[in-house]
């Protein structure tokens, strides 16, 4: 047998050798048995296809784009038309014949559909859930001007560096090799990139700090720089990156904070009296800056939201209890606004954080101590259980699995038996002001709808008063219609009788002289 | 600088002592969980961080976060309650599971000073754990600000010899004189036990 094969291999056919297509000229094994010419026609066949697979694939993906995103900004009003997403793999059945580069092409670009299907989908749930619940709308314009921003970024960076003159252009070209570097390390994982990012963060400190001899100050300002300019680009390929569990993680924190939804201040012992309205005032503003963390792209911005959060949680507490707060009454206050906000993925975010802020950002400073509160009370939100709630272990069993409630409130469909209970008694301040906007909400549409009406009945007079002029017009040319008399033309003293007694007209005279 | 402590104890007094006393807040009006003092040595300037932290025992799982990092625990305890003072020695425990191996200069505060007639704790006691255990001790009051500086002084001092002895020398942080006291790698081993205070 292997000796026929080999000396098929030596006295080979001369038809075998010829192409397959029968044109007369001899083929290659390379080109599947087909000559050059033919060989291209069908190469060039099949790459056409392939190019109209993908023209069909994109279309297909910024449909899917879109639909993702309308579900996002326009959940509440679109949450019912959202178009089924279609299949992006029936295209490509059709392709399974061709040669093998053409089908691993295929597979890959598959795998990056259905990746960029996974990105879109849990986080247009996130935020469409988010919407429902909280009542509040993220902003849209963060997302949709995202590129503007980075080209802004860009430029403030170019901007700031230029004042540096040459050592900026040395870090400008450094941060662009990195950032290109990175691209190339995508399919790192997180923890890698976040030492790459590290280290890079290391090596230009020590020498801008070579550089600034020793003033750490400008060190810092320019770092800042860097990293707003550096993040702002990689963010998203490192924010929850695909290869982490973080996107699980977010949506096990979610849940779990939706399923604590009952949590009351008193059993927290926060002591903060939200019926003093400057108090719900600054706790409305700090639930604003924990969830508005999320839309930030900078780790310093997230931090900024953190900060900002906090202050407004201690000036809540000091003016409840008149006198400056302190860690036992801060650490419980955050970790009731915590599970009031439900910051849309708390845990991306902190690790987001955690992997590539400037260290020196993290671990000192009023910044890194709130982020590191924000820490404990997300690790306290997961831990926690009946004891450290003041419960017995009966009791948050009952409350935990929707049995009973310390309030009468649950209008969220997540519990079967309870989600009948229409009549909510909002005894909840975040209920009562939902309810309270509700009604609002209802009342300007009403109003509007009058005024649309008002508008159409004013528009309607518009178009009718100048017909009625009109008509008026009419009438009155009708009632006196216009007689035109007969002129007679004559001169102007032609009946003026008197003519001949009038003296004669003064005739000029030369005087002497 | 990490305040630890049961609830009650007066780490957050003892933090706005530190913070308020003299020289240095960052912002008075927000609170006091968070603060930085600039503490003057004879040859160098520290500027210290204070992280207070929630005393409640529920949270105390939660307090690893805070410590990881911290050049200087103060593990507070009330003199005239023996329960903060066994609390105290559970904290410890934890963080020598933790921590420990030089890079924290711990100490153990009795504060409550001014209490005295009132206490259930001996100096004898928390003297004889502190030297057990190779922590330093001292009994201050945030209430009179007795042995409060007294306190900053010689934990800027120490901590000021553990990083100062990593970083290579004196003359070098002369030049800088403001030290980062979060500084991160401080790995030097600082094993001695001495008293201080009282």
């Amino acid at each position: 047998m292997s000796q026929r094969t080999e000396r098929r291999g030596i006295h080979v056919d001369q038809s075998d050798l010829l192409c397959k297509k029968g044109c007369g000229y001899y083929g290659n094994a390379a080109w599947q048995g087909l000559c050059s010419k033919c060989w291209r026609e069908e190469y060039q066949r099949v790459r056409q296809k392939q190019i109209q697979d993908d023209w069909a694939l994109a279309e297909k993906l910024q449909r899917e784009e879109e639909a993702a995103y309308a579900s996002v900004h326009g959940a509440q009003a679109l949450s019912h038309s959202q178009p089924a997403a279609s299949q992006p793999h029936t295209g490509h059945a059709s392709l399974g014949a061709f040669s093998k580069f053409e089908e691993k092409k295929t597979n890959e670009k598959t795998r990056k559909v259905t990746t960029v299907k996974k990105f879109f989908s849990p986080s247009s749930r996130t935020a469409s859930k988010k919407e429902t619940q909280e009542g509040k709308t993220p902003s849209p314009s963060i997302s949709r001007h995202a590129s503007f921003d980075t080209e802004q970024v860009s430029k403030d960076f170019v901007d700031f560096l230029k004042n540096l003159q040459k050592p900026g252009r040395e870090i400008h070209k450094q941060c662009r090799a990195f950032i290109v570097n990175m691209s190339s390390k995508k399919d790192l994982g997180a923890d890698e990139l976040s030492e790459c990012v590290q280290d890079f963060y290391q090596n230009l400190a020590d020498r801008l700090m070579s550089h600034f001899k020793g003033s750490s100050e400008s060190v810092e300002q320019v770092m800042d720089q860097v990293e707003k300019y550096i993040m702002t680009r990689l963010y998203k390929s490192v924010f929850c990156p695909e290869t982490t569990d973080d996107e699980k993680k977010d949506l096990a924190t979610q849940n779990r904070i939706r399923a604590l939804h009952w949590v009351t201040i008193e059993m927290l012992c926060v002591s903060m009296d939200e019926e003093i309205p400057e108090v719900s005032e600054n706790v409305v503003k700090a639930i604003t800056d924990v969830i508005e963390m999320d839309s930030k792209r900078v780790p310093r911005d997230k931090l900024a939201c953190i900060t900002r959060c906090s202050k407004h949680i201690f000036s809540a507490i000091r003016i409840t209890k008149n006198e400056p707060a302190s860690a036992d009454d801060f650490l419980p206050a955050l970790i009731y606004i915590v599970l009031k906000a439900n910051p849309p993925r708390l845990q991306s975010n902190i690790q987001y954080i955690t992997r590539f802020c400037n260290p020196s950002r993290l671990m000192t400073g009023e910044d890194g101590y709130y982020f590191t509160n924000l820490c404990c009370a997300a690790a306290f939100i997961e831990k926690l259980d009946a004891q450290s709630l003041n419960l017995s272990p009966e009791e948050f069993e009952r409350y935990m699995s929707g049995q009973a409630s310390p309030r009468l409130n649950n209008s969220e469909g997540e519990w079967p038996h309870s989600g009948s209970a229409v009549g909510v008694t909002p005894t909840n301040p975040v209920l009562a002001q939902l309810n309270h906007n509700l009604e609002m909400l209802s009342g300007l549409s009403s109003r509007q709808e009058s005024l649309m009406e008002a508008a159409q009945s004013l528009q309607a007079d518009l178009i009718a008063w100048p017909k009625n002029v009109q008509r008026e017009v009419n009438d009155i040319l009708e009632k006196y219609p216009l007689e035109i008399m007969s002129r007679t033309v004559s001169a102007i003293d032609a009946n003026n009788m008197d003519n001949d007694q009038l003296p004669p007209p003064l005739t000029p005279q030369v005087f002497a002289g | 600088m990490v305040l630890l402590g049961g609830s009650g104890v007066g780490k957050s007094s003892l933090a706005m002592r530190f913070g308020r006393d003299e020289f240095y807040t960052t912002s008075p009006t927000v609170g006091c969980a968070y603060m930085t003092r600039v503490v003057h040595l004879s040859d160098v300037t520290l500027r210290f961080e204070i992280w207070d932290t929630a005393g409640q025992e529920k949270y105390h799982s939660v307090t690893p976060l805070y410590y990881r990092g911290a050049h200087a625990a103060l593990l507070v305890y009330d003199i005239s309650k023996r329960e903060t003072f066994i609390r105290a020695q559970m904290w410890l425990k934890e963080l020598e599971n933790q921590y420990i191996q030089g890079s924290t200069v711990i100490w153990l505060v009795g504060n409550k000073g001014d209490l005295a007639q009132n206490r259930q704790v001996s100096v004898q006691e928390g003297q004889g754990l502190a030297s057990h255990k190779g922590l330093f001790f001292i009994e201050t009051s945030a209430l009179s600000g007795e042995h409060i500086s007294e306190l900053l002084q010689s934990v800027a001092h120490r901590v000021y010899e553990s990083i100062g002895g990593h970083q290579g020398g004196l003359s070098e942080w002369q030049e800088t004189p403001i030290v980062e006291l979060q500084h991160r790698d401080t790995s030097n081993p600082f094993a001695s036990c001495c008293k201080v205070g009282p």
